[in-house]
This record gives C-alpha cells, structure tokens and sequence, in this order.
C-alpha cells in the first residue's frame, strides 16, 4: 500500500500534468486473478461499453485556464511561525503549527509543500512524497505552484536514492 | 525429701507457663511490629509517590479564530462560556465583555501542544456569519486560537476517572465545610479518633443499629485508596494503623486535598465519578473555583451516600441534605446565615444530563493511545492528551442522531424496541477524527456501534466499484451501461438474480446515472466486467484491511465494515484519490508540558487523482438527481456536496457516506438486532448526514480539476452530449479531455464543448479557504470574491444554481 509501489513518480508526474486519466499500475498487491476463476461465480461475458449512437467528436481543447494560490494573512503568519520553530530545531512545534495552517486552508497546495519540506527535515521522504504528489495535485493550472510541487517531489525521490524518477519529475519543470 | 520434688514440680509449670508466655508475647510484640513496619512502607511508598490512578486529562481541538473564520459573534459567545469565561469583566483571565458584537476577552494561561501561552487581552469582532476583526494591544492579529476545552480523561483502570486538584484549587469553604460535616476533630486527632469512636459507638448503642460513623476523614481516605470494603475487625484494625502512620508522615493539608481527590461522588453509567474536581465538572458543569456556597454544600452532602442522595435520581433528598449542611455552615458561622437562606431556597442548578462527556470519543482515543503507547507510559501522573475532538461537531452530530431516531421511532416502525445510530465526523485532509457519536445514548458508557457495529455497507460499496471502471480508462461519466435484467451462476450451482430497488430496469443508461440511482443490474454488469478482484483490490488500496470475499454479491456491498472502517475507506475520495490516516490523537505530554509523542499527517496515494476527480463528480449528482437528493431540504442553499446512500439487504441497514471541502461524515442507522428497519439510506441515515453537515458551517465540494479533465453536458437519462437550452435533463459531468461523446441529434451541440464560458477574470482568492467561503457566505471580509477562470467554475456555477 505504500505510495511509492503504486506509481513510478514518471508516470504519476506525466499523468497529472499531462491530464492523462489513464491509472497508473499499482504493484504492491498480487497479481490480478481473471474475474470468473476465484469468484466462485460464472458471470456473462464480460460486456464491453454499449454501443454509442452517431458521434461529434470534441473540438480541441482552449488551453487550461491559469490560477493561483496564495496564503491567506491567517495561514502566512503560521508559516512564517513555523518557519521560525523550525530554525530553532522544534520539527514537532513547527508540525503542529503547520497542522493548524491546514486546518484553515486544506486545499493550499503552498501548504502541502511547506508540510512536504518539514518532512524532508524530518527525514521522512516517504511522506514528504506524499505531500508532493498532493501538492501537484491541488496545483492543477498553477505553474508556480506546480514548479514548487515538482521541486518537493523531485528532492523526496532523491532523499529516496530515486534519482532517475526525481530527473524525470525535474523535467517537467517550469512547462 | 519427697514434697521438695513437687514443690519443685509445682513451680516449674509456673515457670513454664512464664517463659512460653514471654515468648508468645515477644512475638505477638514482632508480628505486630513488622505488620506495624510493613504497612507504614506500603503507606509511605504508594501515598508519596501519589500512584493511584490518575487519569491523563484529554482535550479537544482549540477553535481557531482568523478573519473571515465561519464563526458568528453568538458562537463565539457559546464558546467562550463553554470554557467557563465569565462574562462581565475582562480585569482578569477567563473574563470576557461582550457589547453587541465586539468582544474583550482576558484569556487564560495555557498550554496547547506547541506553547504555553500567559494570559492576553484581545478584541474580536464578528458579524452573524464570521469572525471580521481580531486585534491584540491595537495591532491586527492574523491568528488566534481559544483554550482547548477538556473533553474528559482517560485511566489506565477503566471506569473510574477523576480530575486532580492541587492545594491552591480547593475553596477555603469546601476544606472547612468537608472537616465540619466528616470529621469537626480533623485538626486535632493523630489519624483516629478515638473519642469520636467512642461517641459514635455510644450513640449507635442507644439507637440499636449505626446511625454514626467514627472514621476519620484520614481512615476513609486509606479505607478507599488501600483496601476493601468489607466489615471486618482485622480491616478495621489495618486501617487504623494505616491512618496513624499515614498521619505521622504526612501534613493534614497533603491528606485533605488527597481526600478531595479520592472520594467517590457518584456514577455515570460504567464511568465512576472521583473526586471534588471532577465532581463540580459532572455535576454543575463549572469549574470548582466557581461553585456557589449551596453548590458546595450539596457535593458535601454526597460522600455520605453518593447513591441515596444522587441529586439527578433522587432530587428531594439530595435537597434536603444540601439544606442540612448549609444550616451547618451557617451555625459553625463559615457562612451568613442569609447566605445560607437564599441558598437552601435555591434549586439545585445542575447541569442539564449528557452534553460534556463524549465516551464514544474517548473509546477511540484511548484505543489510538493503546495501539501507539505501551501502558506503563500512560499511567504516569499529570499527562496531557490532544486530540482533534471539534465540540461544535459532535453536539451537531449527536444532536442530529438523538432527534432523527426519536422521530423514526415514533413513526412506528417496530414496537418495543428503538432504532440505533452512530455518526463519525472526520477532516479527510488530515485524517482527524472530529465527532464520534456510539448510539443514541451518546452521553453514557455502552456499546460503540461506530467502532464496533460492523454490517453490510450496501450500496456504499458502488463508488469503488465505478471508481475501478474509471481506472480502466474504457469508461467514463456518459458511458453506457445496460441496467436490463441479469443471471448471475454462483459457484454453487444456484442463480443469483440481482434486482433494482424499485424492481424496474432501465436499458441502457450512461454511467454516472447508474451510480447516482444506484441501479443494482447495471452496477453488476459494470463489476463484472472489469473484474471481481479488481474491485476488491480497489477497496484494499482505499483502506479496506480484510480482502473481501470473492462473491459478485460483492457489489451490491454484502461485505460487512464498521462505521470507523467506511470513514478510512472514504477518505481518499474525499481527498482527491489520498488516504489519510484517520487521527484521534495529535499529541501527548507529559506533566511539564514536554511532549512524550506526536502524531503526524500521514498520507498515501489510494487512486489515480484524475479518476477520483471523476467519480467524485458524479458523486455530487447522486446528492441534486439521485437517490440522495433528500439532502436538498436540509443544507444550506447553494451548498454542493458529494455522497452515496446505502441499504442493505431487506433494509436492514441504512447508510450515508457523504463529504464537502472539509468533512466528511458516515451515518449508520439499524436495530442493534439486526431486524429489518424499513429505512432506506435515503431514509434513515440520510436526514442525520444532512443535518450533522448543515450545523458545521462547511463550504461546497469543489474539488481542483486536474489537468485533462473536460466539464461536458449530457442528457441525464441517456448520456449523449446537449446542452442546457436543449435537455431538462442536461448535467454537467468531468470526463478525459476530447472524449468523443454520443450527440443528441435535435442538438446543435456547438463545437464550443468542453462547456464552460470564461468568467471575468478577478481578483485571487486563497484556493479552497474557510475564509474565502466565509467572506462570500457573508458578503464581507477581506478577501474579494471572484476568481480565476477554470473548467471546474462552470459546473460549480451550474451546480449551484440547480442545487435546493
């Protein structure tokens, strides 16, 4: 179940960014077994998707409507105080503050980054991936958020000796 | 010569008799010295290093206050008495002044998880929506967060719980009115009293059975902190000896305010009441300081039958004993006479039943503590635990489970027995747990039906299930699917043949349809196709622990979960494909305030973001077309929300899952005996879901849409692409950018699609904020309205404008 057994970090990036919807494989479980040999159940042939009536293809797409997110007064001084904590060497004071930033703004992904770097100091790559990669996720039409998502991830990946896939997630940098 | 041997022999026995009796009494004098030796160690050893239970005092979540802060000035009023500010004058800390809707408040000094603060002055406006201004010394302040209020404690030895008091917390009338009506010689008599044995011996005497009492305050302290009950001479005597070595080691003062801390003052369900702290808490609701004289006086009367004179069952004698003492107070002039008066006059002010004490809560805290924390951690003295607890949250919550299951039950369903329910309120951002409600009795110690209820989820099952389709990257939104009659052979032999709840078949209709109506041929169909193990492997990654069974009952939910379990596997749809770990406990420290642990966010990728996006959107449908549109006539206008209803086999259970940007809530309602209720999850647990979500002031679902992702029409009843001028039906679905989608034919779909016109660009706004939802929900504040431009805005627009 760990997120790093799910995708390889190239094809999540490319998928976000690139809105590809298709999932990526996920390793961590078994093998998949064919739906009727362990059902305990014969089932009709699989149905493939009814067939459509005539069709209009979908005109290209207008490019991406561009955001972007900033913190609020609220959640800038607790950055800002968490920094501080953080200099001082107070990883869990600087964690509890970040917490309550989240709490007001849960959708931030500045925040998600500033909670990615905290892990990082933490030593705690795993999760500091996750938040990248929740990050990325809220930055959607955000480049400088995203440019910031990438970083984090790029940087857990590497703390992880996943240097290829942090390559990979630098590559997409500033697109 | 003869009568000297016998003389000799005469003596000799004497003698003898003597010597043995020497020896007798040499020992008798040692047994009794090392008994004497071995109490005075057990007494000194258990009674300094203060080891008898202390429970660690457990807190919920501080309410954050910020500009813009959906808080209104009356809640913040609540608030402010609900952590015991006096209003009036703010001079001094936990004072406050409220003048319309500008507040002074004196805060307290405490501690929260990452400081201590001391006590500040600070100014907060608010308006009937949110917080508008917040100022400390004339300066704004961004932030600023309330006391954590205490929620209760939790002891190693279940059951008994007690909040500790220190010597400068007891009111000097409490330590004189205790001595006065146990023990008037307290100050004199070294641990027993043996003139007051002797009266109360003379007088029982006379009256021929006991109508008094000589134990010292000193004894009945060492009778309830060392041994038993039981009536015993040999009981009796260690007692006694117990109080002489405890007084010659300790001062009186150490053994009153022990006293106060240990005595029992009555029973809250499996939960014991300890101790004058936790007395004025269970009681009155107040902080002990704040007691009046009659208050005090009745928590005096109650050490001597917390039972008989319980004030809840027994007003009248609870009354009439508060009377007897304050008369005592009076005549022992610790009071004015007068005082006295107006107090016996005065009813009994109790705190009205339930509300403060949250054990449903409390039973997942201290299962958090347990699985992250080994015992003998736990026990030591004066810990601090902090918890996400919100008790605005849970008063909703449970005020909404209590209401709705009075109200189902006196429809009559079933005579004789009461529907049950539990509701679990949770922050899918973070994982934290912010409301637990265990049954309708949510204010007693009883079974935990949302920790421990597990049942059938039913139809909460699907979105996994359509969650998997979407995976496959063959299916979208407009996707049809045949919702006809089906023949299932089971392993067995025998043919499953899974009906449609309202046992009507549709043909063929588009997905999102299938899932917002909850059509169980078609959802079959879906399974099927891509996959029992697929699914079931979809439900592993959202958090299901226990692989499912294999069986394509499977997706119409016959798999059984609790309410906690559907809340984890929730999660990650409430969170864009991420699952956090739920989280009770942020947080222990320990008696100087050093934290002994904390516990993280911790977050893993469950599903791909862009399929999640997609299935979340329809999600929003089931709650404006589907089988959960019920929620209209409850929410706020304009409020958009994501979730699912659930029924289980022969409505036996009825389920809803549901979210908005910040919560996340599961409603379980069913008999605890498992018979049929007759309530859908539309029914049942829906109103309690509606309701619960309404009281939290939350903003809408809108989640981010990831890159790739297209808002198009289509036409409700048959998926093909429209617009709205075209089809009543039309709505709004998330699906991969340049799907080609079927098109009505009498529709002149413009090649504009993906739908959605720009908006005028505006002013930022933080994404997703409370702030951002609270200025616009009011109008005010500091954050301009409108925002960037994004394929997401038409379908909240739309959404918004067709919602309630």
């Amino acid at each position: 179940m760990r997120l790093t057994t799910f995708f390889s970090a190239t094809a999540c990036a490319a998928a976000l960014l690139s809105g590809c919807p298709a999932p990526a494989p996920r390793a961590s479980l078994p093998p998949r077994p064919a739906p009727t040999s362990s059902g305990g159940a014969t089932a009709p042939p699989p149905a493939p998707p009814m067939p459509n009536p005539p069709s209009v293809n979908a005109p290209p797409r207008a490019p991406a409507p561009q955001r972007e997110n900033h913190l609020s007064p609220a959640t800038r001084s607790l950055v800002t105080q968490a920094h501080t904590l953080m200099a001082h060497g107070d990883l869990d004071g600087a964690s509890s503050t970040l917490d309550r930033a989240l709490r007001i703004e849960p959708n931030n992904p500045l925040l998600w980054v500033e909670r990615g770097r905290l892990r990082l100091a933490e030593n705690d790559a795993h999760q500091a991936e996750g938040c990248g990669r929740k990050a990325l996720a809220l930055a959607s039409g955000d480049h400088a958020a995203q440019n910031q998502a990438l970083r984090l991830l790029a940087d857990a990946l590497r703390a992880q000796q996943r240097n290829q896939e942090a390559h990979d997630v630098e590559s997409q940098l500033g697109r | 010569m003869k009568r000297a041997p016998t003389r000799r022999s005469k003596r000799r026995p004497w003698r003898k008799l003597a010597l043995v009796a020497v020896v007798v009494l040499a020992l008798a004098v040692g047994i009794v010295a090392f008994w004497v030796a071995h109490l005075d160690r057990v007494v000194t050893r258990e009674f300094q290093g203060r080891h008898w239970s202390v429970p660690a005092r457990v807190y919920a979540a501080p309410l954050e206050l910020y500009v813009g802060a959906p808080v209104s000035a009356d809640d913040l009023d609540q608030e402010l008495r609900r952590l015991h500010y006096h209003s009036g004058d703010p001079a001094t800390p936990g004072g406050y002044r409220r003048s319309a809707d500008a507040f002074d408040v004196h805060t307290r000094r405490v501690r929260f998880i990452d400081e201590l603060r001391e006590p500040e002055l600070v100014s907060i406006r608010a308006d009937g929506n949110a917080i508008t201004a917040l100022k400390m010394g004339g300066t704004d302040l961004p932030v600023f967060r309330l006391d954590p209020p205490i929620i209760g404690s939790v002891s190693p030895i279940h059951g008994e719980d007690r909040l500790i008091l220190s010597p400068t917390d007891v009111p000097p009338l409490l330590r004189a009115g205790m001595k006065l009506i146990e023990d008037r010689r307290f100050d004199e008599h070294p641990g027993v009293d043996v003139l007051g044995i002797l009266r109360a011996s003379w007088a029982n005497l006379r009256a021929r059975r006991v109508v008094q009492g000589g134990s010292t305050l000193t004894q009945q302290l060492v009778k309830n902190y060392f041994l038993s009950d039981e009536q015993t001479a040999a009981r009796k005597a260690t007692e006694a000896v117990m109080a002489l070595r405890l007084e010659a080691h300790f001062s009186k003062e150490e053994i009153l305010v022990a006293y106060l801390n240990e005595v029992y003052l009555g029973q809250d369900g499996a939960r014991a009441i300890h101790g004058f702290g936790l007395g004025s808490e269970y009681y009155f609701a107040r902080p002990l300081a704040e007691l009046e004289p009659g208050d005090l006086a009745l928590l005096i009367g109650l050490v001597k039958g917390p039972s008989y004179y319980d004030p809840r069952r027994h007003p009248d004698r609870a009354r009439a004993r508060r009377n007897l003492v304050l008369q005592e107070f009076a005549e022992a002039h610790l009071i004015d006479p007068a005082v006295a008066q107006r107090a016996a006059a005065a009813p009994l002010n109790l705190r009205p039943p339930g509300g403060s004490y949250v054990p449903a809560y409390l039973d997942l805290v201290r299962r958090h503590l347990k699985r992250d924390y080994a015992e003998a951690d736990l026990a030591a003295a004066g810990l601090s635990v902090y918890t996400s607890l919100d008790p605005r949250a849970q008063a909703a919550a449970e005020h909404a489970l209590s209401a709705h299951l009075k109200r189902l039950d006196a429809a009559g369903r079933r005579r004789g027995a009461n529907l049950e329910g539990a509701v679990i309120v949770a922050e899918p951002n973070s994982g934290d747990v912010v409301a637990v409600v265990g049954g309708r009795e949510f204010a007693t110690d009883g079974f935990n039906r949302a920790l421990d209820a597990r049942r059938p989820i039913g139809s909460l099952v699907k979105p996994a299930v359509y969650l998997t389709a979407l995976e496959t990257g063959r299916y979208n939104a407009a996707t049809l699917i045949d919702d006809s009659a089906i023949e299932i052979k089971l392993g067995d032999g025998s043919v499953w043949t899974p009906q449609n709840f309202e046992h009507v078949f549709n043909g063929p209709v588009p997905v999102a349809r299938a899932l917002a109506e909850s059509l169980n041929a078609a959802t079959v169909r879906l399974g099927l196709d891509v996959g029992l193990p697929k699914v079931a492997e979809t439900l592993q990654h959202l958090g299901l622990e226990t692989p499912p069974t294999l069986n394509p009952s499977l997706l119409l939910g016959t798999v059984e979960m609790t309410p906690l379990e559907v809340v984890e596997v929730y999660t990650a749809l409430a969170n864009g494909g991420f699952r956090a770990r739920l989280r009770a406990v942020h947080a222990v420290l320990d008696e100087q305030g050093r934290p002994l642990k904390s516990f993280k966010v911790q977050l893993e990728e469950a599903a791909p973001p862009a399929a999640v996006y997609q299935l979340d959107r329809m999600l929003t449908l089931v709650t404006t077309h589907g089988t959960g549109r019920g929620v209209a006539t409850r929410l706020p206008r304009g409020l958009i929300v994501a979730g699912k209803t659930g029924t289980s086999s022969d409505t036996r259970d009825s389920w809803f899952a549901g979210f908005t940007e910040s919560y996340l809530s599961v409603v379980w309602v069913g008999y605890d005996d498992n018979q049929v209720t007759g309530l859908t999850g539309a029914v049942g647990a829906l109103p309690v879901w509606a309701d619960t979500i309404a009281a939290l002031k939350s903003t809408s679902f809108q989640p981010v849409p990831p890159d790739g992702i297209d808002d198009r029409w289509i036409a409700f009843a048959d998926g093909r692409e429209t617009t709205p001028a075209c089809s009543a039906d039309a709505v709004l679905v998330a699906v991969p950018a340049n799907t080609v989608l079927p098109a009505m034919s009498a529709c002149n779909v413009a090649p504009g699609a993906p739908a959605g016109a720009p908006l005028a660009a505006g002013a930022k706004i933080p994404a997703g904020t409370k702030a951002a939802a609270g200025a616009r929900a009011s109008g005010t504040g500091p954050v301009a309205t409108a925002t960037k431009t994004s394929v997401g805005d038409k379908f909240k627009t739309w959404l918004k404008n067709i919602v309630h």
